[in-house]
């Protein structure tokens, strides 16, 4: 393998500007993964102006910052208050609160960290090598591969999302609708514009991205009602002794490797991760009945988990143009309307964009390291300032963020118009992550699809003869049937447990 | 406090919400005197449930201040909608002419997902009474209602008389109103937010928004 | 009948704590410790964390008075919801403890001790620390 392109990469991460905008991301996300309400997809989507000014890579590098910055951040809140701040630090809850009722707060604090680090250390070297190789095969795709590459990871991120997985679909199915406005590009004729103006040339990413995660994020907490005050709690002894180390070691190692694995797959990704990582660990446990109780594994496995997974879901962005999930999916946004061309080629036309984010996580990942433990107490006095207060700091941040996109004050208006859809949507049920997803894949996948259909002349059964969009379709096609093969094989088992006269009631999951 | 998606999925299992009403507020203060009674499963200490129930347990606690979830009504409303909308785009699509699967036209695409979509609504309509997760639209909706109109209000002064005033009304409005914080404070605070605004877009940054001052 | 004392975890507060236990001792009543947060943050310095309330309490058993607390956060003013728990529990009276607060503070920030002397409608004993 060529080391030479990612020397070189090293050589972009430490110039002065985009060490500090390492930082800034890195902060950021910590903020953000500490407070409630705001989670890095909206972050990252609030800050989309700011790209604008600034070069591609060094932009990138502090969206990246955020997200990874994001997944400790939320496992403060979940030691010292018992509340996840992330969905991937609800299994964080368990053991690290449980640490912090016995005065352990910054043992479990710093194992948490020094996971996380290491965890993403492992993935980024991982990323590294596994990377150009994913690209280079890439690089074979034709338009028939990224028809079925990108229905799939649509459909993954959908189904592997909370909530109701039709809800989901539909979203997706919606933002592909969204992404048909205006100008078909093969035929120039008007879709869907009602002869505005605007709309002529499409809905722009941003004003979506910012509405639907930013402003409809900030209404549906409005209809919060309050819950419980705590007193601000002390982190008093700050580094976790040799003993803790010494046991957490494994739950480390293992929880990097599962990590990395679950991180690559589309709709896969932190929380799942961290899921997992700590259900391994209790079982392999030998008295698994610490877990719960304090056991450091309990924290060390779903941190380092989940930090592994945010660096390895960099990978089907960076080497196929395929976000993972929602997150992604506002970085790949970001990437376009710098210009920057997503895809394979990423890796070989733009090496020291790819290799400057790559390495910037490394050092991103000590700087988290370095500033976890003294910027614990600081994190926590910020939890005391009101929602209420950051809410329509958050508003105009937004309504005025979007307009200087653009100058056009229809920006504004699109980017409302997306906040009430966004608040609709987390109302009734559906997840916004995919609707995002599909709307930036939605003209690649129409396009490819149309490509395809021109190669094989109409012949949709063109798609099965090549082998790799073949598997990838077949792929499609099981995830589709999984739930209705498992409820119908859930339906027969209870069926015949019917016979047998019993006076449980069981819960019924849907 | 979670702003990922809210259900997270454990392996093997799909996670259903409780029936509305079903949780009482958790997280007791030791010596408080709380007003609505503790539920036993409350009581049960997390280490002892299974690792779904714990999850579920935390998850409960996240949409403790939530209103409560939708009934059947609103699922089939929701389902109608989605249809209709689907067929909505497959008629747009129609019109723009479907073409044929050698030759596709501007609405081949449009049309494959619209057809998706009727689909998948129809789904929905199916499964109306047994889902879970939407949620009622209860009083405080009205909240939401009001932040909207804020908004809308300032997108459409803006043009006009610039964003200083119609900024500072939203601050206003969010502060006193939404946010149940003091006259003073709110006051104080709007201006001092749309001066900081002023000084970083209008002042350092050159952002050319219509600005009254 | 209760005496309520309006309670911080700030030296005030103690002054008024102290205040209301001799009073509850004086009157024979029982005691109640309202330490109310404003609503909304995760956390806030104005609860009194489990510890100092399980030194309260152990105080209030030593004087021989009954003592109950509600630490329920309230949405919009303290002095609202203080006067609101007064009624509600028809306290004989209202212990609260003062701050030191410029002119120029009280415009800013305004005083709550001010509110609760003049809106409430029984009697309020206001103590220095």
């Amino acid at each position: 393998m060529d080391f030479a392109p990612v020397l070189d990469g090293f050589g972009v991460v430490l110039e002065p500007t985009n060490l500090l905008y390492c930082l800034i991301g890195v902060v950021i996300g910590m903020l953000v993964g500490v407070l409630p309400g705001l989670g890095p997809a909206a972050t990252i989507a609030i800050l989309l102006p700011i790209t604008f000014g600034i070069e591609p890579v060094t932009a990138i590098i502090m969206l990246a910052g955020i997200f990874y910055g994001a997944q400790y951040g939320g496992t403060i809140t979940s030691v010292l208050l018992r509340l996840p701040g992330e969905a991937s630090s609800v299994v964080t809850v368990f053991d690290g609160f449980a640490l912090a009722r016995q005065g352990k707060a910054g043992t479990a604090l710093g194992i948490a960290a020094i996971g996380s680090f290491i965890g993403g250390t492992v993935s980024i070297i991982a990323l590294t090598l596994v990377a150009p190789f994913v690209a280079g095969f890439a690089l074979d795709f034709g338009p028939p591969e990224y028809t079925a590459l990108a229905l799939l990871g649509i459909l993954l991120v959908a189904t592997v999302g909370g909530g109701s997985r039709t809800k989901a679909v539909v979203a997706a199915c919606i933002g592909l609708l969204l992404a048909t406005i205006g100008r078909d590009t093969f035929t120039g004729v008007e879709r869907f514009t009602f002869h505005n103006l605007n709309l002529g040339d499409g809905l722009d990413f941003v004003p979506i991205a910012m509405g639907l995660f930013g402003l409809g994020e900030i209404l549906y907490n409005l209809e919060e009602r309050h819950n419980a005050v705590k007193a601000p709690s002390s982190v008093a002894n700050v580094w976790p002794s040799r003993k803790d180390l010494r046991q957490s070691a494994g739950a480390i190692g293992r929880g990097s490797v599962l990590g990395f694995i679950l991180g690559i797959l589309p709709g896969g990704g932190a929380t799942i991760a961290s899921l997992v990582a700590y259900a391994v660990e209790k079982r392999r446990a030998k008295n698994p009945e610490r877990f719960g109780k304090g056991a450091v594994e309990g924290v060390a496995a779903p941190e380092t988990a989940n930090n592994a997974a945010a660096t390895s879901s960099f990978i089907p962005l960076l080497t196929l143009g395929i976000p993972a999930n929602a997150t992604m999916a506002v970085i790949y946004g970001a990437l376009l309307i710098q210009g920057v061309s997503v895809g394979p080629r990423l890796v070989h036309d733009e090496p020291e964009l790819f290799w400057g984010v790559v390495n910037s996580m490394y050092i991103g990942n000590i700087l988290l390291l370095i500033m976890s433990i003294p910027l614990v107490g600081l994190f926590v006095k910020i939890l005391r300032v009101r929602p209420a207060i950051l809410a329509p700091i958050t508003v105009l941040i937004t309504l005025v963020g979007v307009y200087t996109v653009n100058n056009s004050v229809f920006d504004i208006g699109l980017v409302i118009v997306f906040g009430a859809v966004g608040y609709l949507m987390k109302k009734l049920g559906f997840e916004p992550g995919p609707l995002v997803l599909a709307f930036v894949l939605g003209s690649l996948l129409e396009d490819s699809l149309r490509r395809s259909l021109l190669i094989f002349d109409g012949d949709p059964s063109g798609f099965f003869t090549r082998p790799i969009s073949g598997t990838l379709l077949l792929i499609f096609v099981l995830v589709v049937l999984l739930p209705i093969i498992s409820s119908v094989i859930r339906g027969r088992r209870a069926s015949g447990r019917e016979t047998v006269p019993s006076d449980t009631t069981t819960k019924e999951l849907v | 406090m979670i702003s990922a998606p809210g259900g997270a999925h454990v392996p093997g299992s799909s996670g259903g919400h409780p029936a509305a009403g079903a949780t009482p507020p958790a997280g007791a203060q030791p010596h408080g005197s709380t007003a609505a009674p503790v539920s036993p499963i409350d009581e049960i200490p997390l280490e002892e449930l299974s690792l779904e129930e714990a999850i579920h347990r935390v998850e409960e606690l996240e949409h403790e201040g939530r209103p409560p979830l939708a009934g059947t009504l609103s699922n089939i409303l929701t389902a109608v909608a989605v249809v209709v909308l689907g067929v909505g785009t497959l008629i747009g699509s129609a019109e723009l002419g479907i073409g044929t699967a050698s030759k596709p036209g501007p609405g081949t695409w449009p049309m494959l997902v619209s057809i998706v979509t009727i689909l998948l609504g129809v789904g929905l309509l199916v499964v109306a009474r047994r889902s879970h997760d939407g949620e009622r639209f209860a009083k405080a909706s009205g909240l939401v209602l009001v932040g909207l109109v804020t908004m809308i209000v300032f997108v459409v002064a803006l043009p006009i008389i610039g964003f200083e005033i119609p900024a500072a009304l939203l601050c206003l409005v969010w502060l006193r109103f939404l946010g149940r914080e003091g006259w003073r404070l709110s006051i104080i605070l709007s201006l001092a937010l749309v001066a900081a605004f002023y000084l970083i877009f209008v002042g350092a940054l050159s952002v050319p928004i219509p600005h009254l001052f | 009948m209760t005496v309520l004392v309006g309670f911080l975890p700030t030296p005030e507060g103690e002054a008024a704590f102290a205040a209301g236990l001799t009073e509850a001792q004086r009157r024979g009543e029982d005691l109640l410790l309202l330490n109310s947060a404003r609503g909304g943050a995760p956390v806030s310095a104005d609860v009194a964390p489990p510890e100092l309330v399980a030194d309260l309490s152990a105080r209030a058993e030593a004087a021989g008075v009954r003592l109950e607390t509600h630490q329920e956060p309230h949405t919009g003013e303290l002095a609202d919801e203080v006067v609101r728990v007064a009624e509600k529990v028809d306290a004989s009276v209202i212990v609260i403890g003062l701050r030191r607060r410029s002119p120029v503070g009280k415009l800013l920030m305004g005083s709550t001790e001010q509110r609760i002397l003049l809106d409430a409608d029984r009697p309020v004993l206001a103590v220095k620390p």
